[in-house]
């Protein structure tokens, strides 16, 4: 909300600097946005009337005019469209200085001479408007200089009002916040006017079918005002306070909304059908053609105002364009009501139109403040507007509000706050806030509220009132107290960081996605699982329209946008969560997965980095980190088993199982998706449920001795087809080991003519150990002999001897 | 070949390799003397063919040129410092294998919070994404014409779920299935329907703290904020706070910190006022405390709540929110 500063003085005599205010205010809750210097001397502008327009000879968009300043005729050439005889207008003399720096001085254009200038609005500072020539009112005398027309130099706060506070969406408002933060009183305009009028029953009636959604409804009426525009203090006040001056009536209503906060409308009298007031629900499809040129269609939800026969206006948010006050408006029938702020908001969503006037009805105005906003506005619009005033009002109130009442015990105060404010210091901050003390106690106050605080509804309502006007600078900074908690060990948190620490320390980096993505990003990966997905009903747009339902898409997409930006290794995981729709119940739900992806070589030098991947090296890559995070964090016994995935190659997806249980899925990414990003390389990206292995990782496990005796080590090379798994042979050999077999490990692959077509040689290393002795070259022959014939036996392996 | 040739090609020896100035000479000097074809395999061979009387006092001589030789030559070569070291290893290429990888930084901002909080006794809890909208705005005093639910701040699912906004419905999770004292923080994501910028994201991280004790005050939320800040900022940091407003606390604050690089005299970085908002906060209302069971009259307790993002953005001089969701390497590897 905008506040001009020299308005707010009107009602309360505050000398402070506006950046001294505007710090009190910051730190009493009104946070002030911005301090706007507006105005200024003006000096060498003065208003002028155009005499005489004639065309430029030398250019078609100029023209050169006469004009008068008051003391004689001089010739400025002009480029403004809207220039015609007869126009007041702002001239800047030679020697002028304008807000954006530019000095005026007599010259030549395009061979005229020019001894002046003439202004749009923005180049007076008045707003952005250069469309064309500023115009002042007609009745302006040439000579009048600027600044008695447009007022002294003022500073306009910009303030952020909470939501709990429309009592600070005015002046008044506002002013008594600055009353009370430097204990000044608050001066309220008398409003006074006669009542010469016939008395308005016989005028009008308001017909209240709604008291829930209208609590109170007022009319008075007021006959014979001019037609035409507000006087120029009002003009600029309103401009100032960021609202567009419209004509007299208009600007009367928003004035007095900006004063007091109470929105007011006011309705042609005699476009009122029946010349009176019906509030009531809309009717099912009943059309209205609001003050901003739209049809609407209205429904029994929203509240409207009508006359005898038609909606005249959407109750507290908009008047339609029946009713409104045209130029030749000679009676008014004044609103001043209080609306259901649930419903006012739930019309505004529904119609989707924000105006001043339900922006504060949907957050409440004060039922008690109506009557002294009608006869405000209709005292101006008799001294200002010639009318004249009918006797009394209409009011419809059935269930006048009640005042609050709240004890508030000073004990409460200090012991919330943490500090103590004396009794008599809580008494004078809530009076200075209009509260009053209706009963006092050693030890508290009966306090009551005031009706436009409907806010305040219990004891720490007040101690926020207190606390935030004697100063939050008051609250002392308390060493706070460690405790022991039982429990504050927090294993889940630790079992993430230790994921975390694991995937790191194997050359990860950590990434991070949004929730959502679009659909399009999803069917790439799948077209099929569209029923498992959660949409949103309203994304931000729809690049973010589904939220995710796996890591894989994301986590392929960063590899991809990284490898366009010329980075061809690179090795990630994401710790995320994942959303899934039941597509038979509608079910939602949430679990935690752990993505990880990589691309190029596993080098962490660029010795190796030239080289091309090849699929098996990445998918050994792949299951190498896979099965490293699962031991590392204590699940064994991983294995895979080949799946059909629609994201994977053909023969390169895998289900991970641990211990025989599902754990994800891992594989080397299509390439008709790879090639989205030109990547000519594969990709392998795995994605398993993050809450197994949380289960498990950071668990204490019982150690086992160190073995006591030396080890035996025996090697086999075999040759066998290429069909036979690694896995087949590593099973052999353990199916018909004798308990000092303690470890297998491959350390060689081979292939060529010697060893066969089709054909492939393994050779691995066996590692014997007894718990009891050491073994004897005898006895580790023994047994080697024994799992080489199981081999030749069980695989039809041939044994490379030698 | 006589006593004083060997004596005098020693003298020699010992005087050139004392003079060579580089690895180039020491090696000339290794191979004029010591080298298969230098002077003492000579002088070796010589020795054979003098006096037997000779012999021994020659042997003598030739033993000690050459351990002497070597020694001097060996003493000088430490001073070398050119790749053609002895072994000949160009110790400057790159190692291979280790390249840790990096934390995210928002992650790493959770771990700290986490870390300090933990150590005033703070435990962490965790709830749902989709939340209810009693959870995320109905127990926690929001009224149902606030301007947050509207479908343009709120992302509601079908169904009548929604995205939470804010992690402080976990804390209402925890009071409902606990009794006071509870002491918890409860970092998490967020969501908010937000057009994306610089400094906004529609998916985004906050750390919230709860403390619920008799007689919790605004003066031990200060004090827990202070020390927080100093860990987190630097121990020279102060904090300050503003009133403000929130439906589920009451006071309600926001929490400044005095630039931690600037020292609050004023930089771009605290747009000049020398403070930076970091928190929203306040005394928890005594309408929420009614919705979960707690007796107001008895119990008093604060709540905080901040961005990780926004404190990641600060710590690490991050201009723009989507940097940490581009997930670029050349940002992520800046994170070692």
């Amino acid at each position: 909300m905008k506040v001009p500063l020299s308005w707010l003085k009107e009602y309360v005599a505050v000398e402070a600097t506006a950046e001294a205010i505007a710090e009190r205010l910051t730190f009493s809750g009104v946070e002030v946005e911005s301090i706007d210097a507006v105005g200024g001397t003006y000096d060498r502008l003065v208003a002028a009337e155009i005499i005489e327009v004639a065309a430029h000879p030398k250019a078609d968009r100029l023209k050169l005019c006469k004009v008068h300043n008051g003391q004689g005729l001089l010739g400025v050439v002009c480029g403004a469209p809207n220039v015609v005889p007869g126009m007041k207008v702002v001239l800047a003399g030679e020697g002028a200085v304008l807000p954006n720096g530019m000095t005026i001085t007599a010259t030549r254009i395009r061979g005229e001479p020019s001894l002046g200038m003439l202004c749009a609005a923005d180049e007076i500072g008045l707003s952005k408007d250069h469309t064309g020539l500023y115009e002042l009112p007609a009745a302006t005398l040439p000579g009048t200089p600027l600044v008695d027309i447009l007022g002294s130099p003022d500073t306009v706060l910009d303030l952020e009002i909470t939501w709990n506070r429309p009592d600070c969406l005015s002046l008044i408002g506002m002013a008594r916040e600055v009353a009370a933060l430097y204990g000044l009183p608050l001066r309220r305009p008398v409003v006074e006017y006669p009542e010469t009028g016939p008395d308005v029953s016989t005028l009008t009636d308001v017909a209240l079918e709604d008291a829930l959604a209208c609590p109170r409804y007022t009319a008075r009426v007021v006959q014979g005002v001019r037609s035409g525009a507000s006087p120029v203090w009002m003009q600029r006040r309103l401009e100032r306070a960021g609202v567009r001056a419209i004509s007299l009536v208009v600007d009367v209503t928003n004035y007095v909304m900006l004063e007091c906060g109470h929105p007011l409308h006011a309705f042609d009298y005699h476009r009122l059908g029946g010349n009176r007031i019906v509030v009531r629900r809309a009717r099912p499809g009943e059309r209205i053609r609001t003050l901003d040129g739209v049809d609407r269609v209205l429904d029994p939800e929203v509240l409207v105002i009508a006359d005898a026969e038609r909606a005249v206006a959407v109750a507290g948010i908009m008047g339609g364009e029946g009713s409104e006050i045209g130029d030749s408006t000679g009676t008014v029938l004044l609103e001043a009501a209080t609306f259901d702020p649930v419903r006012t908001h739930a019309s505004v969503v529904r119609l989707g139109l924000s105006t001043e006037s339900g922006y504060r009805y949907e957050r409440r105005v004060d039922a008690a403040g109506v009557d002294w906003a009608s006869r405000r506005a209709i005292s101006l619009l008799v001294s200002e507007g010639g009318g004249t005033a009918a006797r009394g009002v209409i009011d419809r109130y059935p269930a006048p509000v009640d005042k609050r009442r709240l004890w508030c015990r000073f004990d409460k105060v200090n012991q919330l706050l943490g500090f103590d404010v004396p009794p008599e210091r809580v008494r004078s901050i809530l009076e200075s806030l209009e509260f009053s003390i209706s009963a006092v106690r050693p030890d508290a106050l009966e306090v009551t509220v005031p009706t436009f605080r409907n806010d305040v509804e219990e004891t720490a309502d007040l101690i926020e009132e207190i606390s935030r006007v004697h100063g939050l600078d008051a609250v002392p900074t308390v060493v706070p107290v460690a405790v022991r908690v039982e429990g504050a060990d927090d294993p889940a948190t630790r079992a993430r960081e230790r994921v975390r620490q694991i995937m790191v320390g194997m050359g990860f980096s950590e990434i991070m996605h949004y929730s959502f993505l679009s659909a399009g990003e999803l069917d790439r990966f799948d077209r099929d699982d569209a029923p498992g997905r959660v949409v949103l009903p309203n994304p931000v747009s729809a690049d973010f329209d589904v939220l995710r339902h796996h890591l894989v898409p994301q986590i392929t997409g960063t590899l991809g946008r990284n490898y366009t930006r010329q980075v061809r290794a690179a090795r990630f995981f994401e710790m995320g969560r994942i959303f899934r729709k039941d597509p038979l119940s509608g079910g939602l739900s949430e679990a935690d997965r752990i993505g990880i992806g990589i691309m190029g070589p596993a080098s962490g030098s660029g010795l190796q980095g030239k080289r091309a991947v090849t699929s098996e090296a990445m998918m050994l890559q792949l299951k190498g980190a896979v099965v490293a995070l699962c031991e590392a964090s204590g699940l064994s016994r991983v294995d895979l088993a080949p799946v059909s995935i629609p994201w994977f190659e053909t023969g390169w997806g895998f289900e991970v199982k641990a211990d025989g249980n599902p754990l994800g899925t891992l594989g080397l990414i299509r390439g008709t998706i790879r090639k989205i990003w030109k990547i000519t390389e594969p990709v392998g990206v795995a994605e398993l449920d993050l809450d197994p292995l949380l289960a498990v990782v950071g668990t204490t496990r019982r150690i086992q001795p160190v073995p006591a005796y030396p080890a035996v080590e025996r090697d086999v090379a075999l040759v066998v087809d290429e069909s036979v798994l690694h896995g087949d042979i590593v099973q052999t050999i353990w199916k018909q080991a004798p308990k000092e077999l303690i470890r297998v490990d491959l350390f060689d692959i081979f292939r060529s003519e010697g060893v066969g077509h089709g054909r492939k040689s393994m050779a691995y290393s066996l590692v014997y150990r007894s718990t009891e002795r050491t073994l004897t070259d005898e006895e580790a022959n023994g047994f080697h002999e024994a799992i080489k014939q199981g081999l030749r036996t069980g695989l039809k392996a041939e044994i490379r001897e030698g | 070949m006589t006593l004083n040739e060997i004596i005098e090609a020693r003298d020699r020896a010992f005087q050139e390799a004392e003079a060579a100035t580089d690895a180039a000479a020491l090696e000339a000097v290794r191979v004029r003397y010591l080298g298969r074809k230098g002077q003492l395999p000579q002088i070796m061979a010589c020795l054979r063919e003098l006096p037997p009387e000779q012999r021994g006092e020659a042997g003598r001589l030739a033993n000690e040129f050459k351990q002497g030789l070597v020694e001097r030559l060996d003493n000088r070569k430490p001073q070398d410092t050119t790749a053609a070291a002895a072994s000949g290893f160009d110790y400057t290429l790159p190692g291979t294998g280790c390249k840790p990888g990096t934390v995210h930084p928002v992650s790493r901002v959770i771990a700290d919070v986490i870390r300090i909080f933990g150590r005033l006794g703070f435990t962490v809890a965790d709830g749902p994404d989709i939340e209810t909208r009693y959870h995320n705005f109905e127990a926690l005093n929001t009224p149902a014409h606030h301007p947050s639910l509207d479908a343009k701040d709120t992302f509601w699912l079908d169904g009548g779920g929604l995205l939470r906004t804010q992690t402080s419905p976990v804390q209402i999770r925890v009071m409902e299935r606990q009794s006071p004292p509870v002491r918890i923080i409860t970092p998490g994501r967020c969501y908010r329907r937000d057009t994306t910028d610089a400094t906004h994201s529609a998916n985004f991280h906050q750390v919230e703290g709860l403390y619920v004790d008799r007689r919790v005050s605004l003066a031990d939320l200060k004090g827990t904020l202070a020390c927080f800040m100093r860990e987190m900022m630097g121990p020279s940091v102060a904090v300050r706070f503003r009133p403000h407003f929130f439906p589920f606390t009451e006071p309600s604050v926001e929490c400044d910190f005095s630039c931690h690089l600037c020292g609050g005299s004023g930089c771009r970085v605290c747009k000049h006022s020398g403070w930076i908002e970091i928190a929203g906060a306040g005394m928890v209302d005594p309408r929420v405390f009614r919705k979960v069971g707690y007796d107001p009259e008895v119990f008093s307790g604060y709540a905080f709540g901040m961005g990780v993002e926004r404190i990641a953005m600060i710590q690490y001089g991050i201009e723009d929110i989507r940097m940490l969701y581009e997930n670029d390497v050349r940002f992520l590897e800046q994170f070692r």
